[in-house]
Formats: structure tokens, sequence, C-alpha cells
């Protein structure tokens, strides 16, 4: 047995439960509130983007491409030292905070992309069709574009969800106390890489593991064998 | 307060290029070894041989359900660690394998997604003609399916550009790392100096992304593959 202690000694693990529970908090209210904003913030893009004024849309997806264009990381450092220098308030908000703007605005970005996709693949003949029935525009978008856009969406959403989640070891690097911060805590106070970074290997695989059985379900019981067949 | 920007500017520019080339390189060598990797593997798991095909299919979902952060600091820190002398690797070493692993996993899934979306019938037509199956993939599946790759392919190289600056976390002197070093100097000018490098990296991945969304339109009808 000792050379799985050698490789891999648990109980120096179970040392760092409590500081790994802390990280991993930190991590998931990172990715819930970031994917909130970003879901409400993407979808205000995604309109504004379908909008025909060129005031409009254009700003919109100059912002899109640029985000899609540099790498987080650096969004991230734009917005650690560039927000509580442009708005003085900020000066005082926690890491975390500064974190979740940075994540929250990135990913805004790709949800737009996909929540303007789900809106894109409702047929052209389904709006024709409730125009003859003299529906109105907002009973069109209630009853016609917007459930099957949903329905659309939500893969890709999910998809986009798990990245986030991913995204969100970033953090680390702006001194955010997250899930990979407590295997970093761990590897420098102990040096023992092994059990800090296949732990949180591990963590962030159950994470993954979820996400897919989430989507899986999404598939099978949202959108059904119709809306299965296409693919 | 123009003036000052500009001599910041080219005060710094000569480091920023140093860091761009680095950048630019590691990319690049990351992108081709991963692709060839990422190729055998995609081609190797079509065929649906048994047990290598669920072999791969758990190392992709290694791959892609932990952070590339995680895996960087895997091979930089626990692989050293495990004694085999061949893994002793310096910080560059580290960051070219764990960005073309990383890649591989990305490129095995559109590869296989194109050999998947050629139609049964040009297999059957093929082998009635008497070929064996290597010769069907190579000769008749591949070609078709290698147009299918370009803008899935294309995307994935967007993504490895803007990948390379978490490799400044283990000290590439990549692009953001070049910033890092002159923030010291200039700490502040934080915010333009970020902004500058933000820039350097739109120049280079925004034609990739362009050229992205004209394959797909060129290429139509392929079978979405999501990245990431």
């Amino acid at each position: 047995m000792t050379w799985i202690l050698d490789f891999y000694n648990y109980r120096i693990v179970e040392q760092y439960l409590g500081r790994f529970a802390e990280g991993l908090e930190n991590t998931l209210i990172a990715a819930a509130v970031s994917l909130v904003v970003a879901v409400i913030l993407g979808t205000l893009l995604a309109f504004g983007r379908m909008s025909s004024r060129a005031m409009l849309w254009r700003p919109v997806a100059a912002y899109v491409e640029f985000v899609r264009a540099t790498p987080l990381l650096v969004q991230i450092y734009l917005i650690y030292y560039g927000l509580p220098f442009l708005v003085p308030v900020t000066r005082r908000w926690s890491e975390l905070a500064l974190g979740i703007i940075a994540l929250s605005l990135h990913n805004a970005a790709y949800m737009s992309e996909i929540v303007r996709a789900g809106v894109a693949s409702v047929s052209r003949g389904q709006i024709e069709g409730g125009k003859a029935v003299g529906m109105s525009y907002l009973q069109r978008l209630r009853y016609i574009v917007l459930p099957q856009a949903f329905a659309n969406t939500l893969p890709p959403l999910l998809g986009q969800t798990a990245v986030l989640i991913k995204d969100t070891s970033l953090l680390s690097i702006i001194a955010v106390f997250d899930f990979l911060s407590a295997g970093l805590l761990l590897n420098s106070e102990r040096v023992r890489p092994n059990e800090s970074f296949l732990t949180i290997a591990a963590g962030y695989l159950a994470i993954y593991a979820v996400m897919l059985g989430l989507s899986w379900l999404v598939r099978r019981r949202l959108a059904g064998p119709a809306w299965n067949a296409g693919r | 307060m123009l003036q000052h920007y500009l001599s910041v500017t080219i005060a710094i520019l000569p480091f920023l290029w140093s860091g761009f080339v680095q950048t630019f390189w590691i990319s690049l060598v990351a992108i081709v070894a991963g692709s060839v990797l990422g190729f055998v593997i995609g081609i190797v798991r079509s065929q649906r041989v048994p047990v290598l095909h669920q072999l791969f299919g758990l190392y992709i979902h290694l791959l892609r359900g932990t952070p590339f952060l995680v895996q960087l600091y895997v091979f930089y820190f626990v692989l050293p660690n495990t004694g085999i002398a061949a893994l002793q690797w310096s910080s560059d070493m580290a960051a070219f394998v764990s960005l073309s692993v990383y890649t591989s996993s990305y490129v095995a899934e559109i590869v296989m997604a194109a050999i998947d979306g050629i139609p049964a019938g040009q297999w059957e037509a093929a082998e009635s003609l008497g070929l064996k199956r290597i010769p069907v993939l190579g000769l008749v599946i591949l070609p078709q399916a290698l147009k299918l790759t370009v803008p899935p392919m294309s995307g994935v190289y967007v993504n490895i550009i803007k990948n390379t600056a978490i490799l400044s976390v283990i000290g590439i002197s990549e692009l953001t790392r070049q910033g890092e070093i002159t923030i010291m100097r200039y700490p502040r000018d934080v915010l333009f100096v970020y902004g500058l490098i933000a820039a350097i990296y739109f120049v280079y991945c925004y034609p990739v992304l362009r050229f992205t969304r004209w394959a797909e339109r060129k290429v139509g009808g392929t079978r979405h593959v999501d990245l990431d």
C-alpha cells in the first residue's frame, strides 16, 4: 500500500478538505452569478445585434468581435486593473467581484451569439404563418419564436456553461481563492504536486460529468424525439 | 497626454514585438503538432475499433473536462514529479506539449465528425469497386472529409492563439508575459499597456476568425461541432 501513499497521499488532501470546499464554493458562486448575468446581458446584446438600426447593431457586433478575438486572461486583466481606474467606486470591490464582472462581460458576447443563432433557427415560414393568422409581433414572439428558440438554445447554452465553469479557474491568477487556488496552496505549503493538481483535475472532471448528464437529460426530456430526429 | 502615450508605446513596442513573435511561433508549432496527433486519433476513432475507440474517447473527455490551466499545471508540476527521466522537461517543453495535447482533443473530434459526415454510399460505392478499407479511406473519404474540417479547424486555431496567453503563468515570455514585465516599468499605464496587448491579439486573431466564417459559407452544410 505504501506506493499509493508515495504517489498520492490522501491524508494530506484530507487535511486540506476545508480549503478545497472553500475554493469550490467560490468557483461555483463565480460561475453561477456570471452565468445569470451573461445570459441576461447576452439576450439584450442579441436583440441589439439583430436590430436593423446601424447605430445599435454596429457597436454590439464590434464588442462581440473584440471579445471573441482576444484572450480571456487579457480581458480579466483589463477589468481587474482597468475598472478601478475608470470607475472609482469599484476600487473597494473584491477580486471575486471584479472577476465575476470580467467573466460576465466575456460570456455575454458568446451567449448573444447563441441566442441569435437560436432565434435565427426559427424558420421564416413559422413567422409568416403567425402573420397569416393575424398574430401581432408580440404574440408571434411569445407563441412562435421564443418557445422554439429556447429549445434550440438550451444545448449550446449548456455547452457554454461548461466552458464558463472551466474558465473560472483563470480567476486564480488575479488572487481569487477558487477551487484551483486551494490546490496551489497545498502545493506551495507541502510541495506535493500530485495531491494538489490531480485532486483539482478530478474535481473539475466531476463537475464536467454533472454537466454532461444535465445536457443528456435536456436533449431527451425537453426537446423530445421530433426535435432530435435531425441530429 | 498623447505625447506620453506615444513615448510609452515606442518604449515598450520592442518588448511586445518579441512577445508576439513567441506567441506566434508557439501557436504555430502547437497547431501543427496538435493537428497531426488529433488527425491520427480522429481517424482511428472514426473506424470504431473496439477498445481503441473507448480509450481515445476517455482521452478526449479528460482533456475537455478540465480547464487548460489545470492541464498546464499537471504537465508542468505533476509529470516531472513522476521520476521518469524523459518527463523532466523545461517550462518551454511543458507549455508546448500541454498545448499540443489540448489541441489534439478538439482536432480529433472535428476529424471524426467530418469522416462520419461523408455519406455511407461513398464507402459502399468504393468497396463495390474492389477497394480495401484503407485505400477507401485514403483515396475516397479523407479528400472529401478534409474540406469539411477547414472551418472548425480555423476556429480551433483562434482558440489556441488565445490559450497561449495562459502560458504566461509558467513564465513563458509570450505576449501577455512581456506585457506584465513592461507594466513593472510603467505601473501607471496598466490599462494602456493591456489595451495595446489586446489590440495585438485582435490583429492576429480577427483575420482567422473572418476566415472561419468565410470558409463556413464556402463549404456549407458542415455538421456542427461545438468547440470548447
